[in-house]
This record gives C-alpha cells, sequence and structure tokens, in this order.
C-alpha cells in the first residue's frame, strides 16, 4: 500500500517535472526575447534622440542665413554668408561640409563643428534661389548616427530668405 | 527538510513547485510589461524624428511662399481660396501648382484664405477684404504607425513690394 502510494506520487511528480521544464523552458525564451529587445529598443532611442538632435544644425544654419544680407559664395556645400555681427560691423560666416561635419567659421576662423561627434552629415546641399527682391538659401542635409548598425538616413530640408538682403 | 516525513516532504516540494511558478509568472508579466514599455518609448522617439523634420518642412513651406510673393504678389492674388496647392522646386525657385508630391513619407500642402480688416485696420475674421494680404496655412501631414498625424503652420502674408 505504501509503496503503492510511494510509486504513484513518483510517476505523477516526473510528468510534472516534465511539463515545468517545458513551462519554464518557454518562459526563458519569452523573458530573454523581450531581454534583448528591450536592450535593442533602448539603443533605438537613444539613435533617435541624435538624429533629433541634429534639426539643430539646421536651426543654427537657417537663423545666421535669415539675418544675413548677401551670399559671399555658394557651391554645394561650402556657404559663405555677408551678415553683420552685434555691434553692426560687417562679418563673414561660412558654413562648409568637412568630411562628416558642418564646421561653421566667423571671419575666416573656425569656431567649431555645428554637428555632434555622434553625428554624420553625409550631404550638404546649398542651392541660391533669386527673386525679384533678394535672394534664399534652399538647405538640404542628411544624418545618421554613429551608434546606428543599420546606418539610418535621416533627410532635413529647409529654405531661408536673406531677410538682411530686403 | 531531510529529516522530515517523506509525505511532508513531498507536499513540500509541491508547494514549492507553485511558488516556483507564481515567482515565474510575476517575473515574466514584468518583463513582458517593461518590453511593452520599450516599444511605447521606441515608436515614440521616432515619432519625435518626423515631429523634427516636418516642423523644419513647415518653416520650407511658410518660407516658399514669401519667394513666390517676393517675385510678384500676382502670384498669390491669382491662386483660388481653398484649394490644395503643392510647391515644387523646379527652374531654381519654389513654384505653387496644383500638382501633389511628397517629400519622403511627408506630404505638404499649402492652402489660401481671403484676409478680412475691420473698422480700425486690424485683422479680423470678418470685415472688409484685403485685396493685398492672404491668410496661408501650411500643413505637413504623413502616417505615423498606421494613423494619420498632421502639422499645421498658419500666417498672413502681405503685399510688400508693390
Amino acid at each position: 500500500m505504501v509503496n503503492n502510494i510511494k510509486n504513484n506520487k513518483k510517476g505523477f511528480s516526473l510528468i510534472e517535472i516534465l511539463f515545468y521544464i517545458a513551462l519554464f523552458a518557454v518562459l526563458t525564451v519569452v523573458v530573454i526575447n523581450a531581454l534583448i529587445y528591450m536592450t535593442k529598443s533602448f539603443k533605438e532611442t537613444s539613435v533617435h534622440s541624435d538624429l533629433v538632435q541634429s534639426a539643430s544644425i539646421m536651426e543654427k544654419m537657417s537663423r545666421e542665413i535669415r539675418q544675413s544680407n548677401n551670399i559671399f559664395s555658394i557651391s554645394v556645400s561650402d556657404l559663405t554668408l555677408n551678415t553683420k555681427d552685434e555691434l553692426d560691423n560687417n562679418k563673414t560666416i561660412r558654413f562648409v561640409l568637412s568630411g562628416s561635419d558642418v564646421q561653421f567659421y566667423e571671419d575666416g576662423v573656425l569656431t567649431g563643428n555645428l554637428n555632434t561627434p555622434n553625428i554624420q552629415v553625409t550631404n550638404l546641399s546649398f542651392t541660391e534661389i533669386t527673386t525679384a527682391q533678394g535672394k534664399a538659401i534652399k538647405i538640404s542635409f542628411s544624418v545618421s548616427s554613429t551608434k546606428d548598425e543599420s546606418d539610418r538616413v535621416e533627410d532635413f530640408y529647409n529654405t531661408v530668405v536673406l531677410r538682411g538682403g530686403y | 527538510m531531510k529529516l522530515k516525513g517523506n509525505k511532508k516532504y513531498n507536499t513540500q516540494r509541491g508547494s514549492l513547485m507553485v511558488e516556483i511558478i507564481v515567482a515565474s509568472a510575476i517575473i515574466t508579466m514584468v518583463v513582458i510589461a517593461a518590453s511593452v514599455v520599450a516599444q511605447k518609448a521606441v515608436s515614440l522617439s521616432r515619432q519625435s524624428v518626423h515631429q523634427a523634420q516636418a516642423a523644419l518642412l513647415l518653416e520650407e513651406g511658410a518660407e516658399s511662399v514669401r519667394i513666390v510673393r517676393d517675385n510678384a504678389w500676382s502670384n498669390i492674388s491669382s491662386l483660388t481660396a481653398a484649394t490644395d496647392y503643392y510647391i515644387s522646386f523646379s527652374g531654381g525657385t519654389w513654384v505653387i501648382s496644383t500638382t501633389p508630391n511628397q517629400v519622403g513619407i511627408f506630404t505638404r500642402k499649402i492652402t489660401f484664405s481671403p484676409a478680412y480688416r475691420d473698422g480700425s485696420q486690424n485683422l479680423s475674421a470678418s470685415g472688409t477684404l484685403d485685396s493685398q494680404t492672404s491668410l496661408v496655412s501650411v500643413i505637413v501631414s504623413w502616417t505615423e504607425g498606421g494613423q494619420a498625424v498632421s502639422k499645421t503652420l498658419q500666417f498672413y502674408i502681405t503685399d510688400l513690394f508693390s
């Protein structure tokens, strides 16, 4: 009788253990997948935040171009403008694509890059627009994040009228 | 546990199993919940990239209307109110046309409506029609995870140069 019960119990727990092993295997797969996904999404959000930040390159360029009064020289990825500083003295500013950085020059002196180190500017293009009243510049650039393994490229576009030229 | 009887040992192991199952269920639920949050975070951060791009496209739309105005006011005054217009870059300048176009995932349309002035010459919703001013709306729309999203920029443009 005792032996019988013992045997019964043993058989039952073996099936139980098999069931548990299967259940834990499934749970482990689910949990590990979720953890991998979370690591990936952490990276993804940080790539996105880099890309959002790169919009500030465009903001800086538009602000400077808007205040300018004339185009000194323009080529596809090199733009020099005549503008005024805060004391109303003439000065020149220049945006140029150097490697994967957008450099900003004031009066021929390099003041720094407009992009942060983890942003790569892959393409920068300026187009001059002449209107009956003045000039405007169409800007476009493509950026990618150095953290991004899939090398996604996001494009930013803007056009700015030189208000100082009116 | 070893010191206890066989029967007791078995029941204890049984309840231990239940505990493990409950614990692993809780852990699984927590991890799944966290991954749902992560998924939402990714989609929101992707949305913010699109928002930043759309904001600049709106600005470009506004500037292009200004360029068209700078060329001749008749370019603006000849347009029909409440019609969808689209801008395209051709011949070295921005041109307003009714042909739809897309910039990547974004659709940018521009509508013009008449502007009115009240008795003291201020812009208002009704009053006398000011043919030298136009109310411009630039609308950038795109789809975000199957849902349509749009951003609008509204401003007045006036005939400054003629």
